[in-house]
């Protein structure tokens, strides 16, 4: 779908110039490019983290803790396995069957899509190491913080 | 500084993921043939939306003009252009790596700091996925996430931008420039 929309909005672009599209799809071209093999690392990390880092493990840590610092252990799971977020709803409903914490399975939830810590590099290639630290961060701690607000609201 | 270092310094991560893989190996040849296989079947399955992306990086390039990024997500855009952000990151999907090029040139065209925190932060948040999130977690689960996280993207977007202060910018590491003579930024 999304690359139907692409298709269609280049060929509108075609429609209005063409040499502008031309210019488009070079530019494109060029920066897929340059960081092609950067992407094929990050990709080939991502698959090393979810070998080495398997949901038994997850379920494991997880499964029964209930303690008041539990989503932090949930962050820090989370925010190294990286994934997408189909992938974490499934496991979070898991963990609350077997009696996790409403709040480490809140903070699992986020900290999974949103901290990655996996894609750092790029993202401090793209955004600068102050950027991308301050972000990395700031996500960690607020994944905990609402992981434990939810917690104690639910 | 010379191509080559340039070189080695921006894909210094390919060598560190090398040496990952070879320790692994050691350790365990299964293991390690399952985590490229899951590498190439993520990359692969990723690669329409990087295309897509980057052919969208293009045309952004293109036909976007830097004003009309600045009225609407620039320093004067206030709450609305975080507002914009956050609705943003809810819609567009795929993991967050694929979308840094598109964030990269809404910064170079002068979208503020804090709208491209709020497209990431809100990013935990999937429209289309949340008839499942109520399915699986309950209604009021899934509405109380999706409110605090709504929230904390506003939150995160000031606290990164008085983090980060005025003069912040993004590197522009590898600054080729246009061959049509136009300017352009390299993500």
């Amino acid at each position: 779908m999304l690359l139907a929309m692409a298709a269609a909005g280049l060929l509108l672009s075609a429609l209005k110039d063409r040499k502008k599209t031309k210019q488009a799809l070079r530019i494109g071209a060029r920066q897929f490019r340059h960081v092609l093999p950067f992407f094929v690392a990050i990709f080939a990390a991502i698959g090393l983290l979810q070998s080495w880092v398997t949901a038994d493990q997850v379920q494991a840590v997880l499964g029964s803790d209930r303690g008041i610092f539990a989503p932090v252990l949930a962050a820090v799971i989370g925010g190294l396995a990286t994934g997408p977020p189909a992938a974490v709803f499934p496991l979070g409903r898991q963990l609350l069957a077997q009696d996790a914490s409403t709040g480490a399975v809140a903070t699992l939830l986020m900290a999974w899509v949103a901290v990655g810590t996996v894609t750092l590099p790029a993202e401090i290639r793209y955004f600068g190491t102050r950027f991308a630290v301050t972000r990395w961060a700031l996500t960690l701690v607020l994944s905990i913080a609402l992981g434990m607000v939810m917690g104690w609201i639910l | 500084m010379s191509g080559a270092v340039r070189g080695i310094k921006e894909n210094w991560i390919v060598g560190v993921v090398g040496v990952a893989y070879a320790v692994s190996a050691l350790l365990s040849v299964p293991k390690t043939g399952r985590a490229a296989t899951v590498g190439v079947a993520t990359f692969v399955e990723l690669l329409p939306t990087l295309v897509t992306v980057f052919i969208f990086v293009g045309l952004f390039q293109v036909w976007v003009s830097d004003e009309f990024v600045i009225k609407h997500l620039g320093e004067g855009s206030g709450a609305k252009g975080l507002a914009l952000g956050a609705a943003l990151g809810t819609v567009i999907h795929g993991p967050l790596i694929g979308v840094f090029p598109l964030l990269k040139s809404l910064l170079a065209k002068g979208a503020r700091v804090g709208v491209v925190v709020a497209i990431v932060s809100t990013w935990a948040i999937k429209l289309p996925m949340i008839p499942l999130e109520v399915r699986l977690f309950g209604w009021r689960f899934a509405a109380l996430r999706e409110g605090l996280l709504l929230a904390s993207a506003f939150m995160m977007a000031t606290v990164m931008e008085l983090a980060l202060g005025d003069q912040w910018k993004p590197p522009d590491d590898v600054a080729l420039t246009m061959p049509a003579g136009g300017r352009t930024i390299d993500v």
